[in-house]
């Protein structure tokens, strides 16, 4: 045969015409039924909004000295959240700094995401030699204790924001690796990935575009929490005081002060609490995804 | 019997000494020195080894000045005392040191201290120290009897006095160290066997240290203490806690902030800074002269007024440190506080770096990197971004470099891949032993830690500080370090911030605190215990 057969819907002329919802919106409107999670993206679009367009409200340097060191909060209008031990306004820290912080945890995210796809589908995808090698190193990275790891690769570089968010996305791939190798084992052997291959599509046209599409809710619902998990993470390295002293960030500001936080709770607890804020609201979202993506607990 | 006499004559001396600290100060008077007990220092510095012939360092020098005598002592005016020597001649050209040891000293294993014992210390350290100017002049020691020993030197070396006693000439013994091992690594190291006032006991590295008094010690009736604890701690938070807690009667070096100010609302507990004198831990920071913008003298001046000392010392360290006004500390008989002091005046900077050539554009002149040693937050990091964001303020983009750890930071700082740093070092008594090595062009040495790492050349300079490691006479002596200090305060290779907040916190049981220019880096022969 040459060609393709068109196969029309039948038509039935007086029947209403069958509502099909598109999955996004159908993922949508599931999303907004979920309280929490409504309640998380009301809170990362409060913290977007305060990390954005806060520095231009509040302009103050977060590198200025601009009161006695370690003044509490309260003492005096201009300093509402207090300051740090060089003098420095705790609030124009946490406004400025939210930018590196917000910016470490998504191009992490990012890179945790694309390394574990590509590792996953290769081997999800071929099996057999490639999957043998590509999960044996999966389990090597799985076995390295993630901090000490990261630390080690900060180290041996600066510690620049950069290099922890690289530090971040090489030990933390493995996961999104293992899952989108379980998804793609499953998909692989479905119909239209098939029908796919029959019609004469090339791998790669079968990894990226035909079961990847398919792979993803799951993806997106754990690439979220890793948001959270790689603010988390920025904040853990600054703590053990391996971060850039050059760019302000929450997680700077909680090292930098950590011992200070007996005399001076305001400096290291109030960055806390925008970490706080930020990884509960992206965990929210997170759930909420997975919610409205995963058909089976649809129902519900 | 002599048990009964050597209580009686520990009370008389006790007695004395109960009598000047009262003149002293308000340490409590306590009537008499007890013998007996059990002192616990508590650290957080941990010696790789005991024997401070071969290895410089706190970590060190506190046991190994209790296992080892040295020839002299110092007391707190900075006169030397006797101690292994009970007398000690120089002569009139300051070419010959003639030392009488006494007769009665011991090493721990019975055997006698003899002059051959101190001329192979001598050669000992001269070879393995790493304070080079401390016995380079040496060019031999003749033992004409088992108890003299006289020192020839190439010129005179006044400094060799000081070089003689504390951790910097233990008299270690030639029958143990010198049987061809080398001496770096030698087994008697960790085992030391010395003639101090105390013995060895254990060395679990990164616990403890105890050791026990030497019933044979040679000055009758002391030490007073039975034992002595080193106790290692993790981080000086905990250390802290340990004091306040009273599980330790001592701690030394001790110097954040807020640890001091925590340790001096407890009742029980004394804190000075007295016993610092001879270290002079002075904290600075160092400009890499070979830098193009910052081989300009005038640029090292305008980045000195945009730097407040005192926001440093009172806001920065809450009052716990004091401002260093130069190259040597405070304490030191050659110190002079006459020198150029560039009070805060960013006006004056601005002006400055204008007239040198580098105009503000768009808000910054020139970029600059700052390096600082990691770890110690309070004294280097901290003041480094201070620095930085008042840089700032004068129109120049100072980046703080960070390092993981203290090699990554010596590496830099010692291949001269640096434009400017934090650094702290230390005055070590003399300074032909801690200063010289700053200045003298000679000591430009890549890829050797506080060396001459700012690359500063001034031939005045190195004339001075020749001439002073070779004056004899104290006054003229005097003359020529007052001169250098006012010739680097003006050229600024280095702008000196603060000394660090070293004290000492000891429990009020603690009697005869070691409180001489060499603190706890001393013999305890004198401490005891109240209960």
């Amino acid at each position: 045969m040459t060609g393709t057969e068109q196969v029309a819907a039948p038509e039935e002329p007086g029947a209403a015409p069958l509502k099909v919802e598109s999955p996004i919106r159908e993922a949508w409107r599931m999303f907004l039924r979920n309280g929490s999670a409504i309640a998380g993206l009301v809170l990362l679009i409060g913290v977007i909004l305060v990390t954005f367009i806060g520095p231009q409200v509040y302009p103050v340097d977060p590198f200025e000295i601009v009161w006695a060191p370690l003044t509490p909060p309260g003492v005096d209008a201009s300093i509402p959240f207090g300051t740090d031990y060089l003098g420095r306004d705790v609030l124009a820290g946490i406004i400025h700094g939210g930018r590196a912080t917000l910016a470490v945890g998504a191009s992490a995210a990012i890179l945790t995401v694309l390394i574990g796809i590509v590792v996953g589908a290769l081997a999800g995808f071929y099996g057999g030699f490639v999957d043998e090698i590509l999960m044996r190193l999966t389990e090597f990275f799985q076995v390295l204790p993630p901090l000490l790891f990261a630390m080690v690769l900060v180290a041996l570089f600066t510690p620049t924001l950069t290099t922890v968010a690289v530090a971040i996305g090489v030990v933390s791939w493995t996961q999104t690796a293992r899952l989108t190798r379980a998804e793609f084992l499953k998909l692989k052997q479905l119909e239209y990935v098939t029908a796919a291959r029959a019609i004469g599509s090339r791998n790669g046209r079968i990894i990226w575009r035909v079961i990847l599409p398919n792979a993803l809710p799951p993806l997106i619902v754990s690439a979220t929490l890793i948001i959270g998990v790689a603010i988390l993470f920025e904040a853990g390295l600054s703590f053990l005081g391996l971060s850039d002293p050059n760019v302000m960030s929450w997680g700077l500001m909680i090292g930098s002060s950590r011992s200070y936080i007996i005399d001076s709770w305001w400096a290291v607890t109030l960055p806390g609490a925008a970490i706080f804020i930020t990884v509960l609201s992206v965990s929210l979202i997170g759930d909420g995804l997975n919610d409205a993506l995963n058909p089976k607990l649809r129902e519900r | 019997m002599t048990f009964g006499r050597k209580l009686l004559s520990a009370t008389a001396l006790a007695m004395v000494f109960a009598g000047a600290t009262a003149i002293g100060g308000p340490a409590p008077a306590q009537a008499e020195a007890k013998a007996g007990g059990t002192l616990v220092i508590g650290s957080t510095q941990k010696p790789r080894h005991l024997n401070p012939a071969v290895q410089s360092g706190i970590a060190t020098a506190v046991p190994g000045t209790q296992l080892f005598a040295t020839p002299l002592r110092f007391d707190a005016n900075w006169k030397p005392q006797p101690y292994l020597a009970e007398k000690w001649e120089v002569s009139d050209n300051g070419l010959d040191i003639t030392l009488h040891l006494r007769k009665n000293a011991t090493f721990h294993d019975g055997k006698p201290v003899t002059s051959e014992d101190l001329a192979f210390s001598l050669e000992t350290v001269k070879a393995n120290h790493p304070f080079k100017t401390m016995f380079a002049p040496v060019t031999s020691v003749e033992t004409p009897d088992a108890h003299t020993a006289i020192i020839h030197l190439a010129h005179p070396h006044p400094a060799i006095l000081l070089a003689m006693s504390s951790a910097l000439l233990p008299v270690i013994p030639k029958h143990v160290y010198g049987d061809g091992q080398d001496l770096k690594t030698h087994p008697a190291n960790s085992a030391p066997v010395g003639s101090g006032p105390f013995r060895f006991v254990e060395f679990n590295p990164g616990e403890n240290v105890i050791l026990e008094k030497n019933p044979d010690y040679f000055i009758e009736g002391r030490p007073y203490l039975d034992k002595i604890i080193i106790k290692n701690y993790k981080d000086t938070t905990s250390l802290t806690l340990a004091m306040d807690k009273g599980e330790i009667d001592m701690y030394p070096f001790l110097e954040g902030a807020r640890n001091i100010n925590r340790l001096k609302e407890n009742k029980d507990l004394t804190v000075t800074s007295d016993g610092y004198a001879a270290v002079g831990p002075i904290n600075w920071l160092a400009f890499n002269t070979k830098r193009e913008i910052l081989a300009k003298k005038e640029v090292r001046q305008a980045i000195a007024y945009a730097v407040d000392r005192n926001f440093i010392t009172k806001a920065l360290h809450a009052g716990a440190s004091t401002i260093a006004t130069g190259p040597i500390t405070p304490a030191s008989p050659f110190y002079t506080v006459d020198v150029a002091k560039y009070d805060l005046d960013l006006d004056k900077s601005k002006a400055m770096l204008d007239a040198a050539g580098y105009p503000e554009k768009d808000g910054a002149r020139f970029s600059l990197t700052i390096d600082y040693i990691p770890g110690g937050d309070e004294q280097q990091k901290n003041v480094a971004e201070y620095i930085a964001s008042q840089l700032k303020k004068i129109g120049i983009d100072l980046q703080v470099r960070a390092a993981p750890d203290f090699p990554t930071w010596a590496k830099r700082v010692s291949s001269h891949d640096f434009d400017l740093t934090m650094d702290i070092v230390f005055n070590w008594g003399d300074p032909v032993i801690g200063v010289h090595r700053t200045y003298l062009s000679t000591n430009i040495i890549e890829g050797v830690i506080w060396s001459n790492t700012q690359s500063y050349a001034n031939s005045e300079v190195d004339k001075l500080l020749d001439a002073a490691a070779k004056e004899p006479d104290e006054a003229k002596r005097k003359a020529d370090y007052v001169a250098f200090q006012k010739i680097v305060a003006d050229d600024l290779p280095i702008y000196w911030l603060n000394l660090l907040p070293y004290h000492t916190a000891y429990s009020n049981r603690v009697g005869n605190p070691p409180l001489t220019i060499w603190g706890t880096m001393a013999p305890m022969d004198e401490v005891y215990l109240n209960n």
